[in-house]
């Protein structure tokens, strides 16, 4: 790079790329047909933030409507279908594409030094797709809105009177594709493109996630197509599949539905995960710990992530001998998650810890997850979930997981790369209050809930039983704080596009690739083949008083 | 702490029903102790790795915090063997423990005793059907206490469950098959009060009245029990003769509409449509039996059936001496189930069947101005 000595003479990073891939091309049509990975990340993030604002306007219509029992503002079917909407948007729209498709699309490259994914028409295509799918929700709340619930159980989401269901099968049937194609665009990546030097266990961990929940995209997703297609099927023509009254079983319907929906809370997490394991090693610049187990873990999950879907079948008339050994088969996945929480623990031992928001989003995680983790204890046991199954307990749960934990790490990766997707800093203070509010209000909203659920409350609930209230407000309260924190977020990261200090190349002093380039990237990500070292190796980052961020500075005798 | 509350409570539970903790509800069965000790200890585990995970987190964070512009430290260690080797056994060995007690306490609330007092329950959008042996219905569940009660449950539109928090019991009720429930609760709640017995939920999402399919579970010592359902079933006596028809009939049609429409549509059993003419020698008197015999050379003075009602009574206490051609002997008996007065009351009603809605059987005149004649007399 440099000059050898401590200080590098003139930084590249003090006088912004004129030529980066924001500036490159102009016009909407350079934007919506690009073939650049990264402006198809910057879509995504742009199209998943947008409908976490939707699907968070549904949660908040939800938890104001529960703050009485009976009726506080809407009746019980709109209630139905805002559950439902809320649910559906949050895990077809936003959860599942957050974090592969949105940030894994801009970051994975780059981070392989590469100058595109594998196949990049066809990561358009998938883009394009998600739009198709998004269109087909909204085409669904003109006709009429669902009110199945996001899991579209049957026989009741084959009967419903609501006018929307088809077009919303049709849409998560457009994004399961959208969602395979992102996942064979990483594997081949991954596979093809890794440069000269990196091997499977020189990869940034960030790559083994995102490499593992591809292969669950690729194998899982076309499961739910074919079910959601035969539900149409029985809908349209009435051929008996899963209703009864036409000689089919409903029970069948939750098997197959599971056997995708179960791997897709790993699509969820694991990336997640990654986006973890890099904030904490690079915030803490040191060695990250444990890396190999770390790694495996993520693909042990992804491995028992298709062997565990009866445990959301407890009670549901599914055999005895099948339910104890879907409880069996189901502790599995605690170990692998319980070895990536204490790696990561351990990875801040002896750290240089730089606490800024995205660490703060890393540590949130770390509680979150745990909570979210061990509370999944008490619902693989049988008997407990006999008692806990389809209460408030499991609604916290799983928000702990796919919430506390894979949304937290989405912002939190967003904050991390922020600098790098926009060449923008935003306001740290704000961010650190920001994040410190949405911990706070997530914590008030959802543990409530786990009490809620283990003194009896069942989900899905329009009006409850009124000595549950007191839980509920709480809740709901705690809801408003996250709103605000999340609106705050939205305030200062705005902000930072028009007003934000110009980042430096390497802001957080991270040494994977993808800080080897400028911020924002140019066209090719980088002008030449970057070298690969060690991804977490910070010995030769120096920070630099002028640029306000790291460089790199190779010590003379380290040539290997 | 409150976890340490909850254990001292359990160890007193023996006389009476466990009293609400900070996690659990109110525990009136013998599963209840279980899955409480079972939470009780799965939350000792949460508790001790939070606090740790917790303690762990903020101290390396306060404790290696970094100034910047300052060199980063390089003596942390990138892994440490034995220690990945026991937090990968440790939390299998615990998970191992879990599922064992997890599986015995499962075991137990599947199994139920020989012995058990069975009770049918059908629920439907939205609202649950309770039928005792002898014949009694109730929208409530009423158990006997001290008696383990299996609940054979089925569903006859769209999926619902069966959750009584109480009981720390739960089951899916689904269409097209029977699922089965089992509890025994020892403590008697009384019925007279709206506070009395416990909580019943339905916890499949089944739609508008999802959340208004709650019911009470009222448990009653054996002799009131016994009363209550001896009640319930001969509700019937307290009908005057000439009201019958018409308040009886219809509510006990509700136990014939699966099988047998009044609008003359085909179901597993003949419709009503038109009986009262086919038995009494008018219209469709000429239809077949299976085996060549017709109404009319069955029923009339010196035939097997000396009258009509005769035969309707036959047709539901023995329903498979004749049936009519197309039809399969799937009817079970009624006998013992609708009494005498029943029987007139769903003779009255074939009768007068125009006097019915043909969808729902509820009668479509508003009560006669003899009706409260009648009653002041």
């Amino acid at each position: 790079m440099t000059t050898l000595p401590a200080r590098p003479a003139a930084p590249t990073y003090d006088t912004p790329e004129s030529d980066n891939y924001l500036t490159h091309d102009k016009g909407f049509l350079s934007w919506i047909l690009t073939l650049d990975h990264k402006r198809i990340g910057v879509m995504y993030t742009a199209s998943v933030l947008l409908s976490f604002l939707v699907g968070g306007i549904f949660a908040l219509l939800v938890r104001t409507e529960l703050l009485t029992p009976g009726r506080t503002f809407i009746d019980a079917d709109t209630y139905n279908h805002f559950f439902t909407l809320h649910g559906a948007v949050m895990v077809f729209l936003v959860i599942i594409p957050s974090i592969p498709a949105a940030l894994g699309n801009f970051v994975l490259p780059v981070m392989l030094g590469a100058k595109d994914v594998a196949f990049p028409r066809l990561n358009l295509f998938s883009y394009h797709l998600w739009i198709a799918g998004a269109v087909c929700t909204v085409v669904s709340l003109v006709m009429g809105s669902f009110d199945t619930g996001w899991t579209f159980y049957t026989p009741y989401s084959t009967t419903t009177t609501a006018g929307g269901v088809i077009p919303v099968i049709v849409g998560v049937f457009i994004l399961g594709f959208s969602s395979i194609f992102t996942g064979m665009n990483f594997i081949v990546t991954i596979h093809k493109l890794r440069p000269p030097g990196m091997t499977w266990f020189r990869m940034p961990l960030f790559l083994w996630a995102l490499y593992s929940t591809a292969l669950i995209q690729v194998l899982a997703t076309p499961v739910l197509a074919i079910t959601l297609a035969l539900v149409a099927v029985e809908r349209i023509a009435n051929i008996g599949i899963f209703n009864p009254a036409m000689g089919g079983d409903p029970v069948l319907y939750q098997h197959f539905f599971w056997f995708y929906s179960h791997p897709a809370v790993y699509i969820m997490i694991v990336p997640a995960m990654g986006i973890i394991s890099e904030i904490i090693a690079v915030h803490s610049h040191r060695q990250i710990f444990g890396y190999r187990f770390i790694a495996f873990s993520s693909v042990a999950i992804a491995i028992f992530s298709f062997l565990v879907w009866g445990h959301h079948m407890f009670t549901s008339g599914q055999s005895s001998l099948m339910n104890t050994l879907f409880s069996a088969i189901s502790f599995s996945v605690a170990i692998p998650s319980a070895v990536k929480v204490f790696n990561w623990i351990c990875t801040l031992y002896k750290g240089s810890i730089s606490l800024n928001t995205p660490m703060l989003y890393g540590l949130a995680f770390l509680i979150l997850f745990t909570i979210g983790g061990l509370t999944g204890l008490h619902l693989a046991t049988l008997n407990t979930d006999v008692h806990l199954h389809d209460t408030y307990f499991v609604v916290a749960h799983f928000h702990y997981v796919m919430m506390g934990s894979a949304l937290i790490a989405m912002v939190g990766g967003l904050h991390h790369w922020w600098p790098k997707m926009t060449g923008r800093m935003y306001n740290e203070k704000l961010g650190m209050i920001a994040c410190t509010l949405v911990f706070i209000g997530f914590n008030v909203t959802f543990f409530t809930q786990f009490m809620l659920g283990s003194h009896g409350m069942p989900r899905r609930y329009y009006d409850y039983q009124p000595e549950f209230q007191i839980y509920h407000v709480i809740s709901t309260i705690g809801s408003y704080i996250m709103a605000g924190g999340f609106l705050l977020t939205a305030m200062y990261l705005v902000q930072s596009l028009v007003g934000g200090k110009r980042a430096p190349a390497n802001p957080w002093g991270g040494a994977t690739l993808e800080w080897e380039c400028a911020s924002p990237p140019p066209y090719y990500n980088f002008h030449e083949a970057p070298k690969v070292g060690d991804p977490y190796d910070f010995s030769n980052l120096h920070w630099d008083e002028r640029g306000e961020g790291y460089v790199t500075v190779k010590p003379p005798a380290a040539k290997a | 702490m409150m976890s340490m509350l909850t254990m001292l409570t359990l160890a007193q539970a023996a006389d009476g029903p466990t009293p609400p903790t900070f996690w659990m509800p109110i525990g009136a069965s013998a599963h209840a102790s279980n899955v409480d000790s079972m939470m009780w200890w799965i939350n000792l585990i949460m508790w001790a790795f939070l606090v740790l995970n917790t303690v762990l987190t903020v101290y390396f964070v306060w404790k290696y915090r970094h100034k910047v512009g300052t060199k980063f430290r390089t003596d942390g260690p990138d892994h440490n063997g034995p220690l990945e080797l026991a937090w990968t056994v440790g939390p299998l060995l615990i998970c191992i423990v879990l599922f064992i007690f997890g599986f015995k306490g499962y075991l137990d609330v599947r199994t139920p005793p020989k012995e058990s007092y069975d009770i049918n329950v059908t629920a439907y959008k939205w609202g649950w059907q309770f039928k005792y042996p002898n014949g009694a219905q109730s929208d409530d569940l009423v158990i006997p206490a001290g008696k383990p009660v299996r609940l054979v449950m089925r569903a006859n539109d769209v999926l619902h469950s069966c959750y009584i928090p109480a009981f720390r019991v739960k089951q899916d009720l689904v269409p097209g098959r029977y699922t089965y429930l089992w509890f025994q609760s020892d403590f008697p709640t009384g019925m007279d009060q709206p506070t009395d017995g416990h909580h019943l939920f339905c916890t499949e999402y089944c739609g508008t009245g999802h959340s208004n399919m709650n019911r009470r579970v009222y448990v009653l010592p054996q002799e009131q029990f016994d009363a209550w359902t001896t009640k319930q079933a001969n509700w019937l006596d307290e009908i005057p003769e000439e009201e019958l028809y018409w308040k009886a009939g219809p509510k006990l049609y509700a136990r014939c509409v699966q099988c047998h429409s009044l609008d003359g549509t085909k179901g597993i059993g003949p419709s009503w449509k038109g009986i009262w003419a086919r038995v009494s020698g008018g219209e469709g008197s000429n239809g077949a039996f299976a085996g060549g015999s017709t109404y009319s050379g069955l029923i009339g003075a010196g035939k097997q059936y000396a009258t009509a009602e005769d035969y309707i009574r036959a047709s539901i206490y023995n329903p498979g001496e004749h049936l009519v051609q197309g039809y399969g002997n799937v009817m079970p008996t009624f006998k013992g189930q609708i009494n005498d007065k029943g029987i007139d009351a769903l003779i009255g009603m074939m009768k007068k069947l125009d006097e019915f809605d043909p969808k729902t059987g509820a009668w479509l005149k508003t009560p006669p101005a003899a009706a409260p004649t009648a009653s002041a007399n």
